[in-house]
């Protein structure tokens, strides 16, 4: 066994050091079993030796009362070992295996502990205890004029700890405490756990090393008219003359309402304490504080003892000397932190000035420490305005201030501890008691965990030729509607694709009123005179029939009459992930039900979350996304979409495939939605040539698309899309392209981008593993009976496929070719560039896009160069 | 020079100063340290290369083991003498004294000592006469002070001010200037008035914090540590004075 070395320099300062590291190091290696084996038997040794280090610390400090300081003991012992006993400090302390995460508890190494005189031996175990929960050594810098006792408490702990298993020295003490030593031991150790004067704390926070430093405490009381008085006044001179009122905590000031001052004041003078008269009060002053600074002579002494002091005679037994006094600021003698049982009394004419008193009382003496208010406890909006005001960590009500801030004595749940974090008002690092959990590195180990996905689609998707009429039905029948507001564009009601809509809800007896004035692109105008209709006409349900415009318009009417106040620039917010948005969608659906019927096989709306208007004045386009988006009821009926014209036809077949393909290739990509992606793509290739080809005259080609178009609705609603349609929103908007015909530009090129297999950068989601966007690909044209040598050779002849299909529905080879001349585009590609790279859809792209690389695919494209 | 035409002004155990023609003799008992001596002269030339108006230090002499500064006279009077013979004007003399000193916090140099290095020397010093707990909390409260460069003079009282016939303010005796805070300078000078007059100090402060703008707290933080620093100077009558002052705490 080593020798232990006492340390009276900074050379044996430093080797002690050394040693208490290796024992350390040891003691990190002991199990939580261990510790609380040692925990328990030094708390024992404390709280057995509280007697006589009491009678030390009275003896060798001059200040105190024993028998305070025996409690003061005890509970550093008793209360501490109760409140950590089960506390898990060792190894792994949380685990929630679903979620991958784990907590671990290290020690942080060698704590240098800085004790006051005030509370010398019961400090010293407190602190002692916290370090030997957490694995911690601990070196203690006594106060010289308590050094002897702070010595022989923390040694009472150390030997009860060795003998239970603790390595040897665990505990050290500086034995010729001096400033250097001090200093010097804080610029070495781990951390520190400074109690003490402003100056110590100022030079532990100083010191570089991380610090849990308290402050002073000026603890002002407010006694409000409603107070218990006989409570109020005995709980003060209770706590203000523990231990002589070397608590931190403990009350410097009462101000006391105007109401019931004289009732205050006479019980103040039936229980002992001395109100100082005339003269009195200026000796006092004059021997309490010696040029603005506190005079060490009276701390922890008692009232009589003051009194003597400043030659006032009082009777024998005084309590407390209380000056009753006016002023709150610093030039007051009263107004100070005064350490020992002598008490400033304001008088106040109503609640707030009481406030106004006991802020500046807190800000100037006892910043971020404690504040304590005397109330009827039903006065609920006082206590919480009293809450506010106070700069003050611990706010403690109806309840002496000294226990009540030290804590577990008279509230349960403020934990018990003998340093007490001021916050930043203090300067500290803590704003709460100081406990284990300050004493601890937490390791945090976080496994690898994938999102939740989900698949979600309207509650009733409806589809197959003819359907119409039947599912309508099942408004009146099943549903009960009253009243339906369709929308629609001018041709499709013009043309009479209304008729059948309106006769069915007739002969349901459904009143119903149509609105057929959607642009092209829907904007905010058409949709807020829709949404005023609707608002006069109150239906209870809205069928919106057309393209992908018609359909958005009707959303975003339905958003409009559900929720009349909603800013669209919110709705639009952009986010990273669905559901950790920060705007939340208000709930549709409250007011109407609301059925989608697409008269086009393109945008899959009636089975999307999504929703694109376009604002007339300024031109911005708002994407609007979120499940509550979602119709109530598709109805997929091929009959509506028999006479679609051919340039329609192809601009939104090839839409359908784009919808498939990024909807396979997103990072979120599901088995849910890759079969309806790959069926839907397959559908495509086999029959969008046929139903460009015939028209109506081939009805089999026609319903084939209404299912792909629905189905990759469904796949891209729940899998989101990529880069293509970020381009292609962008292109479209800049350059008046059809939506289909942008998208069909530079979908093949968006294929040779992602299949790359050293991506500049990949995207960012817990389930995409690794860039494998070819594999999906190879899967995807495999599937669609494109066979290639290897996977690359797949890629090209599948790309091939796709220029194929585009050429025979009669799309364009380049951007160019659709008359934007090259000026034109090249002055708005920059611009463009940015805005694509900021699309909603970008977020989902196996491949996170640079600026350039959306760039260099622009400008292919407006070539035509070979993807 | 000749003993004859030497007319005594202080003498005091350790020194003995007087006049001899154009010239201020500041004779040092055999024995005292020379680095004192030098340091003070070092000081003083330190004070008039700042730009500071001080007489001209002409030499550093060693006669017979007895080290000695010779310094140039000024005819005049000092602060001291007017205030005591011109009582009605304290107000306007104080005005003018606090002027003075803040003048020389105004002035730097990067050669001269740091106050809180002397601070502390003295406060170790001082085992004798305090505990080691008041000399612990005196060091805390040192420790915590902000460390300031400006030409303090340390002994900044009325009987080192004169008020030359050529009309300039010469400042003397640069004995324990070093570079530190003006508040510790004058909490010094705060503590010599009261030594004397009680009242005279009041005054003199409510004009410092007033002209420099400053909290008075501010510089009667100083005054345990300036009363300690004073107690190294042996004044045997005023230790009980000094020693109340040292005797406080700033606890948690």
């Amino acid at each position: 066994m080593q020798e232990t070395i006492s340390i009276s320099s900074v050379e044996t300062l430093n080797a002690r050091m050394a040693q208490m590291r290796c024992a350390q190091r040891e003691f990190a290696k002991m199990t939580q079993e261990q510790v609380d084996k040692i925990f328990f038997a030094a708390a024992m040794a404390a709280n057995k030796a509280r007697i006589p280090l009491a009678k030390m610390a009275r003896e060798e400090t001059g200040m105190g009362v024993v028998e305070d300081k025996v409690i003061k003991n005890h509970y550093a012992s008793e209360y501490i070992y109760n409140a950590y006993r089960y506390t898990k400090t060792c190894g792994v302390i949380e685990e929630d295996p679903a979620f991958g995460i784990r907590k671990i508890a290290e020690p942080i190494g060698l704590v240098a502990a800085v004790i006051p005189t005030t509370n010398p031996t019961s400090t010293a175990i407190f602190k002692s205890l916290l370090c030997l929960k957490t694995r911690n050594a601990i070196l203690i810098s006594p106060h010289p004029r308590a050094k002897r006792c702070t010595i022989a408490a923390a040694k009472a702990v150390l030997d009860a700890a060795v003998a239970a298993g603790a390595p040897e020295g665990i505990i050290g003490w500086i034995d010729e405490p001096s400033l250097q030593l001090t200093n010097e031991l804080m610029r070495d150790a781990d951390i520190i756990l400074a109690t003490g004067g402003p100056g110590m704390v100022k030079a532990a926070y100083s010191s570089g090393k991380p610090a849990l430093g308290v402050g002073a405490g000026n603890t002002p009381v407010i006694i409000d008219e409603t107070a218990d008085v006989p409570l109020a006044v005995s709980s003060i001179i209770h706590s203000k003359t523990f231990d002589n009122g070397m608590i931190c905590a403990s009350e410097q000031s009462v101000t006391v309402l105007d109401a019931v001052y004289d009732e205050v004041k006479a019980e103040f003078a039936r229980r002992g304490c001395y109100f100082l008269q005339g003269e009195e009060l200026d000796k006092v002053r004059k021997t309490i504080l010696i040029n603005g600074a506190l005079n060490a002579k009276i701390v922890g002494q008692s009232a009589c003892t003051i009194a003597k002091l400043s030659g006032v005679e009082v009777p024998e037994g005084t309590k407390v000397l209380i000056g009753e006094v006016e002023s709150v600021d610093l030039s007051e003698e009263f107004a100070h932190e005064k350490l020992s049982p002598v008490l400033a009394m304001y008088r106040a004419k109503d609640f707030d000035e009481a406030l106004d008193k006991a802020e500046q009382l807190v800000c100037d003496g006892g910043h971020g420490h404690t504040a304590s208010l005397y109330i009827h406890p039903a006065q609920k909006e006082k206590i919480l305005r009293h809450a506010e005001r106070m700069e003050a960590c611990r706010i403690v009500i109806n309840t002496p201030s000294s226990f009540g801030g030290i804590g577990d004595l008279y509230n349960f749940k403020m934990p018990p501890s003998l340093t007490l974090g001021c916050g930043s008002w203090g300067g500290n690092s803590v704003s709460e008691n100081v406990g284990v959990k300050h004493l601890l590195n937490i390791k945090t180990v976080a496994e690898r965990r994938e999102n939740m996905l989900w698949f979600r689609a309207p509650q009733k998707v409806y589809f197959k030729k003819g359907c119409m009429p039947v599912a309508l039905d099942e408004l009146g029948t099943v549903l009960g509607k009253k009243k339906c507001f369709i929308v629609t564009d001018s041709f499709l009601y013009q043309n009479g694709y209304v008729a059948p809509i309106e006769k069915k809800l007739d002969e349901m007896g459904i009143q119903h009123t149509c609105f057929y004035d959607v642009a092209p692109d829907p904007n905010l105008s058409s949709a807020l005179k829709g949404a005023e209709a609707m608002r006069l006409f109150g239906p209870d349900c809205i069928i919106a029939l057309g393209g992908g415009s018609a359909m958005d318009a009707g959303k975003i009417m339905w958003v409009m009459y559900e929720h009349p106040d909603v800013d669209f620039l919110d709705l639009a917010m952009r986010f990273m992930d669905i559901r950790k948005r920060v705007y939340t969608f208000p709930k549709m659906g409250e007011k109407a039900y609301f059925v989608a019927i697409p008269t086009s096989s393109g945008t899959g709306s009636e089975v999307t979350p999504f929703a694109v208007i376009t604002d007339d004045r300024t031109g911005t386009k708002y994407p609007l996304a979120d499940y509550e988006l979602l119709p109530n009821m598709a109805i997929v009926d091929a009959d509506n979409m028999m006479t679609q014209p051919r340039g329609l036809t192809a601009a939104s077949g090839i839409d359908v495939l784009t919808h498939a393909l990024e909807a396979y290739a997103s990072m979120m990509a599901t088995d849910y939605t890759d079969g309806l992606a790959l069926k839907a793509m397959k559908n495509v290739f086999a029959y969008l040539p046929r139903a460009y080809d015939k028209g109506a005259q081939d009805p089999e080609a026609r319903e084939k698309m209404a299912d792909a178009s629905c189905m990759a609705g469904m796949a891209f609603a729940n899998a989101f899309l990529g880069v293509c349609h970020s381009m292609a929103h962008k292109l479209g908007a800049y350059h008046h392209l059809p939506h289909g015909v942008a998208n069909a530009l530079m979908i093949t090129y968006v294929l040779r981008f992602n299949a790359a297999e050293v991506p500049a950068k990949m995207g960012t989601f817990p389930q995409y593993a690794y860039p494998h966007t070819l594999a999906r690909y190879v899967e995807c044209a495999n599937f669609c009976g494109v066979v290639g040598k290897d996977d690359q050779d797949t890629l090209d002849k599948f790309i091939e496929k796709i220029e194929q299909l585009k050429a025979a529905v009669g799309i364009k080879k380049s951007i160019a070719d659709y008359s934007i001349s090259e000026e034109t585009f090249m002055a708005s590609l920059d611009q463009m560039v940015e805005d694509a790279f900021d699309d909603q859809c970008t977020g989902a792209n196996p491949r996170y896009p640079l600026m350039s690389e959306i760039r260099e695919m622009y400008l292919k494209a407006f070539r035509g160069e070979k993807a | 020079m000749t003993i004859e035409n030497k007319q005594v002004i202080i003498s005091r155990p350790t020194k003995t100063v007087y006049r001899a023609g154009d010239e201020i003799i500041k004779e040092f008992v055999p024995g005292y340290a020379k680095s004192a001596v030098l340091k003070e002269a070092l000081n003083h030339a330190l004070a008039e290369e700042a730009g500071l108006c001080v007489p001209e230090l002409l030499g550093v002499s060693n006669v017979n083991g007895g080290w000695s500064l010779v310094i140039r006279a000024v005819e005049g009077k000092t602060m001291a003498q007017l205030m005591q013979e011109n009582p009605e004007q304290l107000e306007t003399y104080m005005e003018q004294f606090v002027d003075i000193q803040s003048g020389i916090h105004r002035a730097s140099s990067r050669q001269m000592g740091r106050l809180k290095d002397k601070l502390n020397a003295q406060i170790s010093s001082l085992r004798d006469e305090l505990d080691a707990t008041t000399r612990y909390e005196l060091h805390v409260r040192l420790e915590n002070m902000k460390p300031h460069t400006k030409i303090t003079h340390g002994d900044f009282n009325p009987t080192n001010v004169i008020l030359g016939d050529d009309g300039k303010v010469y400042v003397i005796d640069w004995a324990h200037a070093a570079l530190g805070n003006a508040s510790a300078d004058a909490a010094m000078t705060y503590l010599l008035f009261a030594l004397e007059d009680q009242k005279k100090a009041d005054l003199y402060l409510k004009i410092f914090c007033r002209k420099n703008d400053i909290a008075m707290q501010y510089v009667q933080k100083w005054l345990p540590i300036v009363a300690a620093a004073q107690m190294t100077k042996k004044y045997g009558a005023q230790k009980e004075f000094l020693m109340r002052w040292t005797q406080v705490v700033e606890f948690e």
